[in-house]
């Protein structure tokens, strides 16, 4: 597997005596001392530069950009579209800017003669197989070759061969049901290939031939399944790869673009909403260095039209056959306040991972008015010792960027490619070019790297607690470990055990680290709002519900919460408020519609504990309406009005339950780690003897998790591309 | 007399005695802008009633008068097509003196034009609806 990164390759590429025999010498005799800044000259403006980088980087540094196919920050450096030749002074032959590292005194010449005749003799070539197909091309108006041929190519056309031998035509692949190809339109830039090798960790992508005959692709009839296979979409320069779904649907200038938060998985990827006449057309990823860099997870970019399937558009009441049938907003909060009124706060109220913290605050404060505290989210979680009293015991403590320092991971009852394939990600990044080590207690998944498996039994949690397992060493020896606990293992019934005895664990290896600011214990969410629920004081004891016996049963679009009807008594009335028709709505007898993240500004705190905020994209659909406000609206109507009317309100009341809910962009560090550890420790259960398992084990499991994914056609689509792929024999 | 135009007079003062008096000649006037003395042609299953007169000339000389449910909100497709034929001077015999109609029991009811109406035509949408609500089972 490959394990050479941009530097190293660089690094190679210094001791190379042909170009660089000065920096050679000069770095044997004093390795110790840090390398002198070099002076350069770009365009005859000086700047000073790190050696070992290139004159591409610090032709950055002052502010002019060279174009580019090949090169992307994030990849390793292919160095094979020569589209950023440039002069240096004194070489007979221009270079290439995004390989070659500068040396001292270099003058380099980004607007030359010989720089824009190369230039132009490159894109010469390029357009020569480039069919001129732009009017039907996807990519029109965002197209790297389209602008940089404007800005730098010829201002004339010498092709003339057209009629004779016509330009080279390459036959499509058929890499599954996200990407769209057209391997004609190609520039083999690579830059697919390597993203797949690098950060999604799939071989299958590669070239054949050499020359005019050069084709990217993937060997064998071969779907390329990742879960962050859209992200090639975005590095191809050109319109060869495109999104399928978005295909022939609108130009980039025609859209709205809003940015927004991704709220299909824990990690709270930075995403751009395009819409256009109050259409979801595509959701592109936004550029967040702290959470997803550039890249976006499949189900993130992919599951929209989910949004546009199943929704709850008007409010429901079952009538006297049993059927729900629709009625007008007065009729259903009329109905549903008669009965909360009449059950004397003997509620319950169940809280799903879509739901946003302003909701969540409004329908807590309702739930308490009424004289109830049952009030707890769907995941079931540890309550004993500190419970969820403890930020520390709950958060993915080291954040998500620092994941890619860690020299050792250990991952216990989880699968982040398939939870948080951003963490995982980075987990990769590592494993790549920090030779990070991993290992993992649980079953045994495909990772897209090699890990140690240490074991399914959740009993070598205790043996490394102790000391008595081989691995201890390892850990001990670490520089920066990390351990990251699933959400699932949690939800065992020995959870709190598991918990307890991680805890233990990594206050071990946290007392040996000289780093104050890394966090060993990491707990890994699968839901969006998990945090945000916790931190505003929801209980994760789902099971104590059932045996409570509510007469009212609120579920906040809780859909996986595995509650039906036979589990509650007779005549307990269910609600269910939220924006898809899944597995809640079919129980209830009243049906409230809320709206989806896309239509809402609200707030949502991602594993880390990180507030973020999405944005109105588009318009709610029917008669939905946001969610707070129609708990705002109940509680008036059930005579315990809620003190906030505006947004603001709300967000002000939110404040006041937990500040750091409205600091947005801001991950709040969670402390009391010894604490925890301490109330942990008087539970002192037993682990018991059943393998860790974990719910989403392969990619099939990865698309349809929640009910936006599950009313999306694409995310059915992939799912059945998996299950091809599984039957074909590569 | 009709050198100082006193006939004028007499006209008038029937033409208020057909219409049925002062106020009912007023609100004649006022329902149809105009006070006309015509024989009576016939009646049509909706209450309008059809006049000649063949004083006026050729164009004005057949009129309708609606029936009254109508008020003021009248208008011509309120004739049914058997007497449309007969006051636009298609034919000079009107549909009960004429024994060459077809009359069929499969032919449809007249029914005026209902645009701007809540009975108006309004043909089916033929774009994709944009989102697609759950129907619960």
């Amino acid at each position: 597997m490959l394990r050479i990164t941009a530097q190293k390759s660089l690094a190679g590429a210094k001791v190379s005596p042909k170009h660089l025999f000065p920096i050679f010498s000069r770095s044997s005799t004093d390795v110790a001392k840090k390398p002198e800044k070099i002076e350069v000259f770009i365009d005859d403006k000086p700047v000073l530069v790190e050696p070992g980088t290139t004159v591409l980087q610090a032709a950055a540094l002052v502010g002019v950009e060279i174009p580019r196919f090949c090169y992307h920050e994030r990849l390793a450096v292919a160095g094979n579209c020569r589209m950023c030749l440039v002069e240096v002074e004194k070489s007979p032959k221009p270079v290439a800017a995004c390989a070659m590292p500068v040396m001292k005194g270099w003058r380099i010449k980004t607007d030359s003669e010989m720089t824009r005749k190369a230039r132009e003799g490159v894109m010469e070539f390029l357009l020569v197989n480039h069919p001129l197909d732009c009017p039907i091309c996807d990519q029109g108006g965002e197209c790297d070759l389209q602008d940089q041929s404007m800005a730098f190519g010829s201002d004339r056309s010498r092709f003339t061969d057209i009629d004779f031998s016509g330009k080279r035509a390459v036959e499509d692949k058929d890499i599954g049901p996200l990407i769209k190809t057209i391997m004609t339109r190609c520039i083999h830039c690579t830059r697919c290939i390597r993203f797949a090798s690098e950060v999604a960790g799939i071989d299958d992508l590669g070239t054949t031939g050499r020359g005019s005959d050069m084709q990217v692709g993937t060997y064998v009839e071969k779907f390329f399944l990742s879960e962050l296979s859209g992200n090639v979409i975005d590095l191809c320069p050109v319109g060869a790869l495109t999104s399928k779904p978005y295909s022939f649907t609108a130009r980039p200038w025609e859209t709205r673009k809003t940015d927004s938060i991704d709220v299909l998985d824990a990690v709270g990827s930075n995403i751009v909403v395009c819409t256009r006449t109050g259409d979801v057309l595509r959701i592109l990823p936004r550029i967040n260095e702290d959470i997803n860099e550039e890249w976006l997870s499949d189900k993130s970019r992919f599951a929209y039209d989910g949004l546009k399937r199943q929704r709850l558009v008007t409010p429901m009441l079952r009538d006297a056959c049993g059927e729900l049938k629709p009625v007008d907003w007065e009729a259903a909060l009329l109905g549903v306040g008669k009965v909360l009124k009449a059950a004397g706060g003997n509620i319950t109220a169940v809280a799903g991972g879509l739901a946003d913290a302003e909701a969540l605050v409004a329908l807590k404060d309702l739930v308490n008015k009424l004289g109830s505290e049952a009030v707890c989210i769907e995941n079931s979680f540890p309550l004993d010792g500190s419970g969820t009293d403890l930020r520390s015991s709950y958060l993915l403590n080291n954040k998500i960027a620092p994941a890619e320092e860690a020299d050792l991971v250990l991952l216990i009852g989880t699968n982040p490619r398939l939870e948080a394939p951003l963490l995982n990600s980075r987990i990769r990044k590592g494993y790549v070019h920090n030779e990070t080590e991993i290992a993992v207690i649980g079953p045994k998944i495909d990772l897209r790297y090699d890990y140690i498996h240490l074991g399914e039994d959740p009993s070598i949690i205790r043996q490394i607690e102790n000391g008595q397992h081989a691995f201890v060493k390892k850990l001990k020896s670490a520089k920066k470990p990390l351990v990251i606990l699933g959400s699932d293992t949690l939800s065992r019934s020995d959870g709190a055990a598991i918990l307890s005895s991680v805890q233990s664990l990594s206050r071990g290896l946290q007392d040996e680290m000289c780093d104050p600011e890394w966090k060993v214990l990491n707990i890994l969410h699968k839901v969006a709002n998990q945090v945000a629920a916790l931190d505003i004081g929801y209980t994760p004891d789902l099971s104590k519900i059932c045996e409570s016996s509510p007469k009212v049963l609120y579920l906040l679009g809780a859909d996986d919460c595995g509650i039906t009807r036979a589990d509650l008594p007779d005549g307990c009335f269910i609600v269910y408020q939220g924006h898809h028709g899944d597995q809640g709505a079919s129980i209830a007898d009243a049906v409230l519609p809320g709206i989806a993240y896309t239509e809402k500004q609200a707030t949502y705190v991602n594993t880390e504990g990180r507030a973020q905020q999405t944005l109105v994209a588009v318009t709610p659909p029917g008669l939905a309406r946001e969610d707070w406000k129609i708990i705002r609206a109940l509680s008036e109507i059930v005579g315990a009005k809620l003190p906030y009317d505006s947004l603001e309100e709300i967000r002000y009341r939110l404040e006041e339950v937990a500040p750091h809910l409205t600091r947005y962009g801001c991950a709040e560090a969670a402390n009391y780690f010894c604490e925890a550890l301490e109330l942990g420790k008087k539970t002192n259960a037993p682990i018991d003897t059943s393998p860790l398992d974990v719910k989403q084990k392969t990619l099939e499991d990865f698309y349809m998790t929640d009910v936006i994914s599950r009313a999306s056609p694409t995310m059915a689509k992939c799912v059945a591309a998996v299950q091809k792929q599984n039957l074909s024999k590569y | 007399m009709s050198y100082f135009g006193l006939n004028k007079l007499g006209t008038l003062l029937n033409i208020i005695k057909e219409s049925g008096g002062i106020r009912a000649s007023l609100y004649k006037l006022y329902r149809m802008d105009e006070l006309k003395l015509g024989t009576l042609i016939g009646t049509d299953k909706y209450g309008n009633k059809y006049y000649e007169n063949p004083r006026f000339f050729y164009g004005r000389n057949r009129w309708v008068e609606y029936a009254p449910q109508y008020r003021l909100e009248y208008d011509g497709s309120q004739v049914p097509a058997e007497w449309f034929g007969w006051l636009h001077y298609k034919t000079d015999l009107p549909p009960d003196k004429d024994p060459g109609r077809p009359k069929y029991k499969w032919m449809a009811d007249h029914t005026e034009n209902l645009s701007g109406t809540t009975g108006q035509y309004v043909p089916y949408s033929t774009t994709v609806p944009k989102i697609e609500a759950w129907k619960p089972k």
